[in-house]
């Protein structure tokens, strides 16, 4: 009898294939599809001898039931856990074909643990059948049938098959049951078998593998970044789906049946856990009261289990699922209206994720309650491992992204930092030296208070109250002196326009009070908008006065002239007297005792100089020249 | 010249200065003074005709004094005689009332002579004084200076004073102006009078709208 095809191909079930077809590819080499249509040579079972083992022997068969493959314990004995045999009459060779080398027999489903015998001969044992008993219930199992066994006509076939009770497990899928018995050639059902495994074994333990890395992986990501908590929790919900896929393919574990599934059972608090956890905060909402609360239930759950006991098992977990659920639906319903809220761009990738698993875990649960399309199962089961693994994927891009920016705005920031650093450097400086400025000003201040008042005062007495009158003209000398350098200690710079004012008054009244006919020339007002320094200006004053004064006393001369110009960015005086003239000495160097060694080295503080020509007869010229470039700033 | 006031602290300069004073002022009666307070009570009892103000003094500025007598007896003369030559120290003195000022370490002659100028009513003028009194008139912003011809600057007398900032003498600005030499001393007299008018009305503006501002 030939196996039919499926009615009609779940839209789903092509999605699937076509997701992970190219994974099977790479997997396991297999390029056939799943849904070819199984050789005709393949004989399906569907009527069987059921009866209870009792006493660890074979049943006798004379108050044996008949009853139709799929036997579905959680349906027809809901209550029974334990070991069945099933009998099943083969008739070979069922349609007349050439006779196959080797045959073989395909179980979909045998529960949870499988015997093969032919004709009374052992020919396959699934594992153990006594606690810890193997659980096998997910995984399809293929038995060689030696042809030496087989008989012409009737053949008897044996299944013993230990099994629990719908109420010692926490999934309708791990209840004991035998699925439909196909028998033919053992190539066409090996092929078989090896498209069913893919997806009921390989896959679930490739995703796991993955599923195990990538979860740890970001569960320390957000481990150790503590505002992306959101990593870690999505990272637990990931190891806790691989362990979830675990079922599918661990079939021989050392613990008992009832703490496997109880381990199961609790396993989906924890998912539920990191799954709300993951939710809340990937919405940016931390909930206080939610860290407190899942862990306790994660530790309720289990508690609860245990004290309902073994045979309330399903039961109980029933009710647990329906909260787990409920609370997952809720945090998912938050974190899509938060998302829109903000408006977030991660929005419509996570509905569909979301919805994908939405979907898996609604066939899930339907499977609870209803026996569906083992290939559908299968796709159910690993659609979201697959969403959880884009997503991971997708995370860990976001995280690099916002890495990357952080990293970003950290460069900039330091720039920032850096630049900020030179100004308060600079206007640190700056400050200093205005602060220098300051009290150097308030020393100068102190200072020329100093002067004028204890040696200005004493050098004051001298003039008026000696006898002598060239100690008292020196005294006055000296307070003239002190006065131009306490000028330059604390005067600010004066305009050039200003000096040759001060100079023209000083010079004409001195020249006037002494009857010498004075002369004085000067640049008109636009050409000198310069300023000199206060240090220039004492010491052009006094080089000044000195020419003057020499002039009085000297010279005898009866004219003056006093010419100011500027030329080439110069100041050039020239003081030129009709007198008798500066004697020269005998070394032919003019006579040092009237000043012109300090005036010449006034000029030169000056960057300067000063000439003096000067003969016995023709008077006296003094050629004062001063770069105004270095003065005119200056303070 | 009967009353002169003599203010200053130092013993033999102040004996001097006596001297210099009764040569100029054979028959005057000096009362002599080393501090501002035994100067501001003697203005308050004696009428003064003359003072002769030294600045920087143990217990304050001779300024004060000047002020007070400006302020009492509107018809004394102040002279402030010291040992500073820059505006910055004159200034202040001028603007108080002083008519001129007199460096101390200058010779007896000179001193006598500009003595007797300033009492026959020729006060001096240095162009950095002259200057700065430029800048204080033109920097003067009295609401009423236009209704007050009191408070600011004829034509002439700023022609004056430009002139002496240049560094001409008054006797060489009479020249250029054609004027007497005693118009000029008249000028500068004015120019002494209206700066210490313009700096009464200026303080009293500015107490007045400090007392705005208090209540």
């Amino acid at each position: 009898m030939p196996m039919p095809p499926p009615p009609r191909t779940p839209l789903l079930v092509r999605l699937a294939r076509w997701l992970l077809g190219p994974l099977c590819w790479c997997m396991v080499g297999l390029v056939t599809p799943a849904g070819a249509t199984p050789a005709p040579t393949v004989q399906v079972l569907t009527q069987a001898l059921a009866a209870a083992e009792v006493g660890g022997r074979p049943p006798a068969w004379a108050g044996a039931a008949p009853v139709t493959l799929p036997d579905d314990w959680a349906d027809r004995r809901p209550d029974h856990g334990g070991v069945m045999w099933y009998r099943l009459a083969l008739s070979w060779p069922g349609d007349g074909g050439p006779a196959p080398a080797l045959y073989g027999l395909y179980v979909e489903r045998a529960c949870s643990v499988l015997q093969v015998r032919l004709n009374g001969h052992l020919v396959h044992d699934g594992g153990r059948f006594d606690e810890p008993v193997s659980r096998n219930c997910h995984r399809p199992q293929l038995v060689a049938l030696p042809a030496a066994l087989m008989q012409a006509g009737d053949n008897r076939l044996d299944l013993r098959i230990r099994g629990y009770a719908r109420a010692e497990v926490s999934s309708r899928q791990r209840a004991g049951g035998l699925s439909v018995i196909e028998v033919g050639a053992y190539d066409t059902l090996a092929a078989h078998h090896a498209r069913r495994s893919v997806f009921a074994v390989r896959l679930p333990e490739v995703l796991s593998g993955a599923l195990v890395l990538m979860g740890s992986f970001m569960f320390v990501m957000g481990w150790f970044h503590r505002e992306q908590s959101y990593l870690a929790y999505f990272g637990a919900l990931m190891l806790g789906w691989s362990l979830l896929l675990a079922r599918l393919w661990a079939s021989d574990l050392p613990v008992p049946n009832h703490v496997t599934e109880l381990a199961l059972a609790a396993l989906m608090s924890f998912i539920t856990l990191a799954a709300v956890q993951f939710l809340m905060r990937y919405a940016g909402r931390r909930l206080r009261w939610l860290d407190f609360a899942l862990p306790a239930q994660c530790a309720l759950m289990p508690a609860t289990l245990l004290v309902a006991g073994e045979p309330r098992l399903y039961a109980v977990a029933s009710i647990w699922f329906v909260v787990l659920t409920v609370q997952v639906v809720a945090a998912v319903v938050f974190y899509l209206v938060e998302a829109r809220r903000q408006r977030s761009r991660q929005l419509w990738p996570m509905a569909a994720l979301l919805g994908v698993v939405g979907v898996s875990l609604a066939l899930e649960i339907a499977a609870q309650g209803w026996a569906l399309d083992s290939r559908v199962l299968h796709v159910a089961q690993l659609l979201p491992a697959l969403g959880f693994l884009a997503l991971g994927l997708r995370l860990v891009q976001q995280y690099g992204r916002a890495f990357q920016t952080a990293e970003q705005h950290r460069a900039e920031l330091e720039v920032r930092i850096r630049e900020a650093t030179a100004q308060i450097e600079r206007n640190f400086a700056q400050l200093s030296e205005l602060k220098v400025e300051q009290v150097t000003e308030r020393e100068r201040k102190r200072i020329a208070a100093d002067l004028h008042d204890d040696l200005g005062a004493k050098l004051l007495t001298i003039v008026h109250t000696s006898d002598n009158e060239r100690i008292s003209q020196l005294a006055r000398e000296a307070l003239e002196e002190m006065r131009l350098s306490v000028r330059g200690l604390t005067g600010k710079p004066v305009k050039l326009l200003d000096a040759l004012g001060d100079w023209r008054a000083e010079v004409v009244s001195r020249l006037q009070q002494s009857g010498v006919q004075g002369e004085w020339s000067a640049p008109s007002d636009e050409e000198v908008p310069q300023t000199l320094s206060s240090r220039a200006y004492v010491q052009t004053t006094r080089i000044l006065r000195e020419a003057v004064s020499n002039i009085i006393k000297h010279s005898g001369a009866s004219q003056c002239s006093v010419r100011c110009t500027i030329a080439n960015g110069d100041f050039q005086l020239v003081v030129q007297d009709n007198g008798k003239g500066i004697p020269v000495e005998l070394d032919g160097r003019l006579d040092k005792g009237h000043g012109m060694a300090s005036m010449k080295g006034r000029a030169k503080q000056l960057q300067g100089q000063c000439l003096v020509e000067s003969g016995p007869g023709y008077g006296t010229v003094i050629r004062l020249t001063l770069p105004l470039e270095r003065h005119t700033t200056a303070h | 010249m009967n009353n002169i006031l003599l203010l200053e602290d130092l013993p033999e300069i102040r004996t001097w200065l006596k001297s210099l004073v009764l040569q100029v002022f054979p028959n005057a009666r000096i009362t002599e003074c080393s501090r501002v307070q035994d100067a501001l009570l003697q203005v308050q009892s004696v009428r003064f005709d003359l003072a002769l103000c030294d600045l920087g003094l143990p217990d304050g500025s001779g300024t004060d004094v000047v002020a007070k007598l400006r302020d009492v007896q509107p018809d004394a003369q102040s002279v402030v005689v010291t040992i500073h030559d820059d505006d910055e120290h004159l200034f202040p003195a001028l603007q108080a009332g002083a008519y001129g000022y007199i460096l101390k370490e200058q010779s007896r002659e000179l001193i006598t002579e500009q003595l007797q100028r300033i009492s026959q009513g020729e006060p001096p003028l240095s162009p950095s004084i002259a200057r700065k009194v430029i800048k204080y008139f033109a920097s003067q912003n009295l609401p009423q200076a236009n209704a007050m011809p009191e408070v600011s600057l004829t034509d002439r007398e700023s022609e004056v004073l430009l002139r002496v900032a240049k560094g001409f003498t008054l006797p060489e600005i009479g020249v250029q102006l054609g004027l007497s030499r005693h118009t000029i001393a008249d000028y500068v007299k004015q120019i002494y009078r209206k700066l210490n008018v313009s700096s009464r009305a200026e303080a009293a503006l500015e107490a007045q709208r400090l007392g705005l501002f208090r209540r």
